[in-house]
């Protein structure tokens, strides 16, 4: 029998933010998480815009995965969920074969849909997401119930120059953020706040514009 | 060429030449070179087979990941672009099925843009009996993502085609695909 979780979500991801930085770069699940998240990240509440939430579900580590080839000297981490991980559990086989050095994976298993009133999700069930990764070709997986262990796993994958993933047994908890601690912004804010984030400080153009005003003089159109 | 493709495009003939397949494959990376992308993501098939077998080989300066599903794949692209990559989506036309959702996510509600490309399975001339649904569903699933796409006919197609379909993308911040058939694919 499994153990049972001695944290919740937000132990955990306080847990995970003392070892990580502002120089890292974060791809996150929504739902809970998303307030969770913006409230305790690097930098806390008026930091960096150096997490970017998908309305996505079983695209979040895909998308890590590609930030992370596109930038493989920054530290990328995927904050999943097991909802999230259960509808594209082939990209663990992507992983195995790319292992992204870069790259850690950290996967927040409440065994439920929590925000959709707590209905079990399959994980509830036997479905081990570290022995699915480890089986599907993926080195460095563990599973952690406690803060202190998912700290030290996490402090470990994130500087170790390897590939890492973590599923983090969490318990069920929504923390009751007031709605001026909650990210104001949609989706297509988001990318341009996180675009600027990279543009900054990856001193590189991710969204190339080029009007025709960019032109130089002799090259635009003339009035006849 | 005569008649109409499936499409409404002119039908055209197959090359079955061998040497054609490494013909496209160089118009391909080609390409790949002339648009600066510098990661392919893909799920092999046989149209692009040639494409497939040098990407796994190792193509230098194009990283390439190879998937399991194109649910999948959306999502590396837009990760790959949000990280200043262009990258290239390669697959055939029943994956815009597969990763139908993913796409819509990351367009209507974000505004990501990424190039797919996609084989022309099921024109005209397809004897597979298979292979028809792939070509009665591509356009009206890209034409209700509201994704532009154009069709690239021949090797020399190819040349250009990546970068248009990038400038295309990255201007409109939305997918635009490319419909590889005719003579630029290897039967």
């Amino acid at each position: 029998m499994s153990p049972t979780p001695d944290m919740d979500r937000i132990d955990a991801i306080t847990s995970i933010a003392s070892v990580v930085s502002e120089d890292d770069l974060f791809i996150s699940s929504l739902g809970a998480l998303r307030a969770d998240w913006w409230n305790h990240r690097p930098g806390g509440p008026n930091g960096p815009d150096l997490c970017f939430w998908p309305v996505a579900l079983g695209s979040v580590t895909p998308m890590a995965l590609g930030l992370a080839l596109a930038l493989p000297h920054r530290s990328v981490y995927a904050l999943e969920t097991d909802g999230s991980v259960l509808m594209n559990t082939g990209v663990f086989c992507t992983l195995a074969r790319q292992k992204p050095k870069n790259l850690t994976i950290i996967i927040f298993d409440n065994e439920m849909y929590e925000s959709i009133g707590g209905i079990p999700s399959l994980t509830a069930f036997g479905c081990d997401l570290s022995k699915m990764a480890s089986g599907a070709g993926c080195e460095n997986c563990e599973t952690v119930w406690d803060a202190p262990s998912l700290k030290d796993c996490v402090d470990r994958f994130g500087h170790d120059d390897a590939f890492g993933l973590v599923t983090a047994k969490v318990s069920s908890a929504v923390y009751p953020w007031p709605n001026e601690k909650r990210k104001p912004t949609d989706g297509v804010e988001d990318k341009y706040r996180f675009m600027r984030h990279v543009e900054a400080s990856e001193g590189r153009v991710v969204h190339r514009v080029e009007t025709i005003e960019h032109r130089a003089p002799a090259q635009r159109p003339s009035a006849v | 060429m005569t008649g109409t493709g499936v499409s409404g495009l002119p039908a055209m003939e197959r090359v079955t030449d061998e040497g054609h397949g490494a013909l496209i494959a160089d118009r391909f990376f080609e390409s790949l070179r002339v648009a600066s992308v510098e990661l392919v993501a893909g799920l092999p098939e046989s149209l692009m087979r040639t494409v497939f077998r040098r990407l796994l080989d190792g193509v230098p300066g194009i990283p390439y990941v190879p998937v399991s599903n194109e649910a999948e794949l959306p999502g590396i692209a837009a990760g790959a672009y949000l990280g200043g990559v262009r990258s290239l989506v390669l697959m055939e036309n029943s994956g815009i099925r597969q990763c139908c959702e993913a796409v819509a996510r990351l367009s209507f509600s974000h505004q990501i843009p990424f190039v797919l490309g996609m084989t022309y399975r099921g024109e005209l001339g397809e004897t597979n009996w298979w292979g028809h649904s792939h070509a009665q569903t591509m356009i009206p699933v890209l034409q209700a993502l509201r994704i532009p796409f154009t069709h690239v006919r021949t090797p020399d197609d190819m040349v250009g085609a990546v970068d248009l379909a990038w400038k295309h993308a990255d201007s409109s911040q939305w997918p635009v695909a490319l419909i590889y058939g005719g003579q630029a694919v290897e039967h």
